[in-house]
């Protein structure tokens, strides 16, 4: 609640109450001002008026075809909604009442289609926002369903080659290299695994992946390097986030020929 | 011309010429505002076609006065409401509950129209335009007004005083020209 305000300034806000700008909490203390006090009364009048004229500096014309449109419209709600103007009789006091209903109707029927079009723009944005989400989820899927095809293609391959590890297999088809690896003890705390290539003719091996172990048994882990290019590969223990060099021995090192 | 209050009397009497000579003589203003406060054509026209089935169904509404100014100030509220509806704002205004006496000014702005009032306030001095303009198209407070362009609020309460004042004075000497 606001402070009360004296003559002074009530006076000052009588302007911007005529022009709608005064906040929602002033508004009673003004508009009991105003019926009490005959300058601000006055003054209410010809400012009110005023200001209603502001919206006519915006009038511009419309789209002939959406004027159309608009018309179109209206003029059909409302000429739905003319009682013929024939004389009434007994007999045909119950077929008016049906008319008369039936152009009610239609324009309680306008009028709710028109309050609930507000809404429904609303509900479509709310709805092409969903859209957009399940699109990118969709797109993902895809990807997802993509790379597994990939993957069961180039591990069932009989033209893969296959290297035993420590835990588990190697496999390489063409550029792509996975590691298949069971029964993967898991980390100590705060610990994950992570993966290491080797490029061909590079004396330092490069950061690759991290995983941890699939709660399923089997941990299959795609490696993102181009294994055409790779000597070799390595997994070893390392804080989550990953290293940029291993910190700690490898669990194995698997050349790749 | 047929003044707007005169074609409000007829459609009163469910004349369906006269609401058809109403639209065609009001839609522009009503599609102008809506559209000028909501930048958006769509969302203009549904208001548009709701201002006027409104006048249709209830045409009591309209009591005296300038009709052109009556219409602009419900075409300004209900835009302002759907446009903050859609924004899930809560409503910081309350349309002035105060009935205005309208008699003068039915009399001295009955044929006021755009283009006049367009070069009333254009002969306003920016200062005082603004923070009209913006109140009455934006929809908020002149605490808002005196946030966003960094005026004293005692100022801007002065500058609408003011303007409201000199726009007045402007349209009834553009009148009697």
């Amino acid at each position: 609640m606001s402070e009360p305000l004296d003559r002074g300034g009530l006076i000052d806000l009588v302007a911007a109450y005529a022009l709608g700008v005064v906040p929602a909490s002033e508004c009673g203390q003004v508009a009991a001002f105003i019926l009490a006090d005959a300058d601000a009364r006055r003054e209410y009048d010809e400012l009110r008026a005023t200001a209603n004229l502001l919206g006519l500096s915006a009038e511009e014309p419309v789209d002939s075809n959406r004027a159309a449109r608009m018309k179109e419209r209206l003029m059909a709600t409302v000429r739905a909604d003319v009682v013929p103007r024939a004389p009434l009789s007994a007999t045909r006091t119950s077929a008016m009442w049906g008319t008369t209903l039936a152009a009610a109707a239609a324009v309680v029927f306008a009028l709710v289609s028109v309050i609930q079009n507000f809404g429904l723009r609303s509900d479509l944005h709310d709805a092409q926002a969903r859209v957009a989400t399940l699109q990118t989820r969709l797109d993902i899927d895809r990807r997802t369903v993509a790379l597994d095809r990939r993957m069961l293609t180039d591990l069932t391959a009989s033209d893969s080659k296959r290297y035993t590890v420590a835990y588990g297999t190697v496999v390489k088809r063409g550029a792509n290299v996975y590691l298949v690896l069971g029964s993967l003890p898991p980390p100590p705390h705060g610990k994950v695994y992570q993966a290491w290539t080797l490029a061909r003719g590079a004396t330092t091996v490069a950061p690759s992946v991290t995983f941890s172990p699939s709660q399923s048994g089997i941990t299959l882990v795609p490696i993102p390097q181009d294994a055409g290019n790779l000597a070799a590969i390595a997994v070893s223990v390392e804080p989550e986030g990953g290293s940029r060099q291993p910190t700690t021995k490898p669990a194995f090192v698997q050349p790749l020929s | 011309m047929e003044d707007g209050a005169r074609l409000m009397e007829r459609v009163r009497a469910r004349d369906v010429d006269a609401f058809e000579r109403l639209y065609d003589t009001y839609h522009r203003l009503v599609f102008g505002i809506a559209l000028r406060i909501a930048a958006d054509a769509a969302l203009a026209e549904d208001v548009t076609q709701s201002i006027f089935l409104k006048l249709w169904t209830s045409p009591e509404a309209f009591r005296e006065g300038n009709f052109a100014g009556w219409l602009s100030r419900v075409t300004r509220n209900r835009t302002l409401d759907v446009v903050r509806s859609r924004a899930n704002r809560s409503t910081t205004e309350i349309p002035a509950d105060v009935p205005a006496d309208a008699s003068t000014d039915a009399t001295v702005f009955a044929n006021i129209d755009a283009q006049r009032v367009r070069g009333a306030l254009s002969a306003l001095s920016e200062e005082q335009r603004t923070p009209i303009e913006m109140g009455f198209f934006a929809g908020i407070t002149h605490e808002e007004i005196a946030q966003r362009t960094g005026v004293p609020l005692g100022t801007i309460k002065t500058r609408i005083r003011t303007g409201l004042r000199r726009l007045r004075e402007a349209l009834s000497e553009a009148i009697s020209r």
